[in-house]
C-alpha cells in the first residue's frame, strides 16, 4: 500500500498541506448567512444539469421526426426517465432563479464596484448564457411552445439592424424553421453553451480568488470576534448542506410536479394562447408593447446598460459621492421586471 | 510567423463559418390554386403551399384580371407566428403578440399596427383561366407523422 502511495506521490507532487493552502482561503463572516450563498447555488445546479443532461442525451434524438417521440419515450417509458427529465427541468428553473437572485444581491450590495467590474461583466454574460440555455432547452422538446418559441426567437434576432438576418440564418439554418434547425439548437444547448459557461465560471471563480470575496460588516456584529473563518471545513460544510437541501428539493419537486408533454409542434398552427417559460414573461410582454425593432433595440440597450453599470455607477458617484442612485435604479428595474412578469402571467393575451 | 498564423487560422475559421451558414435560399415556383371563375366576388379559400404554409386566397373584384384576387400569407410579419381568422371580430389575429389585421391584410392593432406591417402577399397570375400562385417549393419540417385537420386543407 505504502509503495502505491509513494508511486502516486512521485507523479503528483502535491502534499495535503499544500492542497490545504491552495483551497483554504479565509472566508468573510457574512458568508455564514444563507442569503450570501446564492453564488454557489447555481454552480451546484449547473453540475446537476450536466449530469442529467448527459443522461437525457442517451435517448434524445434531435430531428423534427423523432425529437417529440424520444422525449415522450424518456418521460413515459424509460425507467425513471420522468424523474431524470423532471430534475433537469426543475434544476433549470431553480438555476435561473438563483442566478437572477445572485445578480440582484451583487447589484444592491454594490459588489460590482472597483476592482470587480470585469467580474460583474462576466456574471452578466453568465446570466445571458443561462437564459439562452433555458430557451434552447425547451426548444428541444419539439412541442408547440418549442417550435413557436424558436420561431419567435429567431425572428427577434432578425429585427436587429445589419447583423440580424445573419444570426437568424445561422440559428435556423435557413429562412424558416426546417429539418436542420433542431440539431443546431441541440448542439447549442448541449455543447456550445455549456462549454462557454464552464469557461466563464472558471474565470469568474478565478477572479474571486484573485480579488477575494467582497467584505461586508454589519452593525450588530461584535467587534472583538474574528472577521473571517476557514473555507475548509466550515464553509465547505455549509455548501454541502446547500447541496443536500437542493437535491431533496429537486427530488420533491420532480415527484410532486413532474414534467408532462405538451401538444406536439405543428408548424401550421400557432396555439390561440401561447406563452414562453416564466423567465421570458417580461420580454414577451415588452414585445407586445412596442414594435419589433423598437422592442428588440430597447431590450438590447437595457442589457448593455446592465453590462457596463459599474462604470456608469462610478461616474455618478464621482459627482455625487453619497448618492443612492444605483439603489433607486435597481428598485425601478426590479419593479418593472416583476410588474411585467406578473402582468403577463395574469392575462390571456 | 504572424502572417502564417493569421492566414492558416483565418482560413480555418472562414471555412467553418461558411460551413455553418445555410447553403441557399428555398426555390420558388408557380403552383395551381383554382379555376379563376370558380371563385365569385367575396369568396375565399385556404391554399396550402408545398412547404405547408397557409395562404388565404380571396376574390375582391370583378374586373376580369388577376387584380381581382388577393393571396395573403398566414405568417405574421411581426415575429413569424401563424395568424388565424376570427370571424366574430372580422379580423386575422396573431396570438403571439396580439397583432390584428383586417380582411385585406392591413394592420389594425398591436405591434404590427404601430410598425404598419401588413400580412405579406403572394404573387398571383392567371394562365388559361387558371389561378396560379408563386410560392416556396421547399418543405417545412415534416408533418407527415400527424394527420392534418380537415379545416387545414384547401
Amino acid at each position: 500500500m505504502a509503495s502505491i502511495v509513494a508511486w502516486f506521490r512521485q507523479r503528483i507532487p502535491l502534499s495535503g498541506v499544500k492542497l490545504r493552502e491552495l483551497t483554504n482561503e479565509p472566508v468573510p463572516n457574512h458568508l455564514k448567512t444563507w442569503w450570501w450563498c446564492l453564488g454557489g447555488t447555481p454552480a451546484y445546479l449547473f453540475v446537476v444539469q450536466i449530469i442529467t443532461g448527459i443522461l437525457l442525451a442517451f435517448y434524445y434524438e434531435p430531428s423534427p421526426q423523432t425529437a417529440y417521440e424520444s422525449v415522450r419515450y424518456i418521460t413515459e417509458e424509460a425507467a425513471f426517465g420522468w424523474y431524470i427529465r423532471s430534475v433537469h427541468k426543475w434544476a433549470a428553473t431553480l438555476m435561473i432563479a438563483a442566478v437572477i437572485l445572485h445578480q440582484i444581491r451583487v447589484f444592491f450590495t454594490g459588489a460590482y464596484r472597483k476592482p470587480r467590474e470585469l467580474n460583474w461583466m462576466i456574471g452578466c454574460c453568465l446570466l445571458m448564457c443561462t437564459l439562452v440555455i433555458g430557451f434552447t432547452g425547451y426548444s428541444l422538446v419539439y412541442e408547440q411552445l418549442s417550435y413557436w418559441g424558436a420561431t419567435v426567437g429567431a425572428n427577434i434576432a432578425d429585427t436587429v439592424p445589419f447583423v440580424g438576418g445573419f444570426f437568424k440564418q445561422m440559428l435556423l439554418a435557413g429562412e424558416t424553421y426546417n429539418e436542420r434547425t433542431l440539431p443546431r439548437f441541440f448542439i447549442l444547448h448541449a455543447a456550445v453553451l455549456p462549454t462557454v459557461m464552464i469557461l466563464l465560471i472558471t474565470i469568474h471563480i478565478f477572479f474571486i480568488r484573485l480579488q477575494g470575496v467582497t467584505e461586508f460588516r454589519f452593525g450588530d456584529e461584535p467587534t472583538d470576534q474574528p472577521t473571517h473563518y476557514q473555507f475548509f471545513p466550515d464553509h465547505l460544510m455549509k455548501e454541502l448542506i446547500i447541496g443536500l437541501v437542493l437535491m431533496i428539493l429537486l427530488s420533491a419537486l420532480a415527484t410532486a410536479l413532474p414534467v408532462t408533454m405538451g401538444p406536439p409542434a405543428d408548424p401550421l398552427t400557432t396555439p390561440e394562447v401561447i406563452k414562453p417559460e416564466w423567465f421570458f414573461y417580461a420580454t414577451f410582454r415588452w414585445l407586445k408593447m412596442f414594435t419589433g425593432v423598437a422592442a428588440v433595440l430597447s431590450m438590447g440597450f437595457i442589457v448593455f446598460v446592465m453590462f457596463i453599470w459599474p462604470f456608469i455607477d462610478a461616474a455618478v458617484r464621482r459627482f455625487l459621492p453619497r448618492s443612492e442612485f444605483s439603489v433607486w435604479v435597481g428598485i425601478l428595474g426590479a419593479a418593472a421586471i416583476i410588474g411585467l412578469t406578473v402582468y403577463e402571467a395574469l392575462v390571456v393575451h | 510567423m504572424a502572417g502564417g498564423l493569421a492566414a492558416s487560422y483565418g482560413t480555418f475559421f472562414a471555412y467553418s463559418g461558411r460551413f455553418l451558414y445555410p447553403a441557399r435560399p428555398a426555390e420558388r415556383g408557380w403552383m395551381y390554386v383554382a379555376v379563376a371563375n370558380d371563385l365569385q366576388v367575396g369568396d375565399a379559400l385556404t391554399y396550402r403551399t408545398p412547404a405547408g404554409a397557409g395562404v388565404t386566397v380571396a376574390r375582391q373584384g370583378d374586373e376580369g384580371g388577376v387584380g381581382d384576387f388577393i393571396a395573403l400569407s398566414s405568417v405574421c410579419p411581426h415575429l413569424g407566428c401563424q395568424v388565424f381568422w376570427e370571424a366574430n371580430n372580422d379580423r386575422f389575429f396573431c396570438p403571439c403578440h396580439n397583432g390584428a389585421f383586417d380582411p385585406s391584410g392591413k394592420p389594425k392593432s398591436g405591434p404590427v399596427a404601430e410598425a404598419n406591417q401588413s400580412l405579406p402577399e403572394y404573387e398571383l397570375r392567371i394562365e388559361d383561366g387558371l389561378l396560379m400562385i408563386n410560392v416556396e417549393l421547399e418543405s417545412l419540417v415534416s408533418v407527415s407523422t400527424r394527420q392534418p385537420r380537415d379545416e387545414r386543407t384547401a
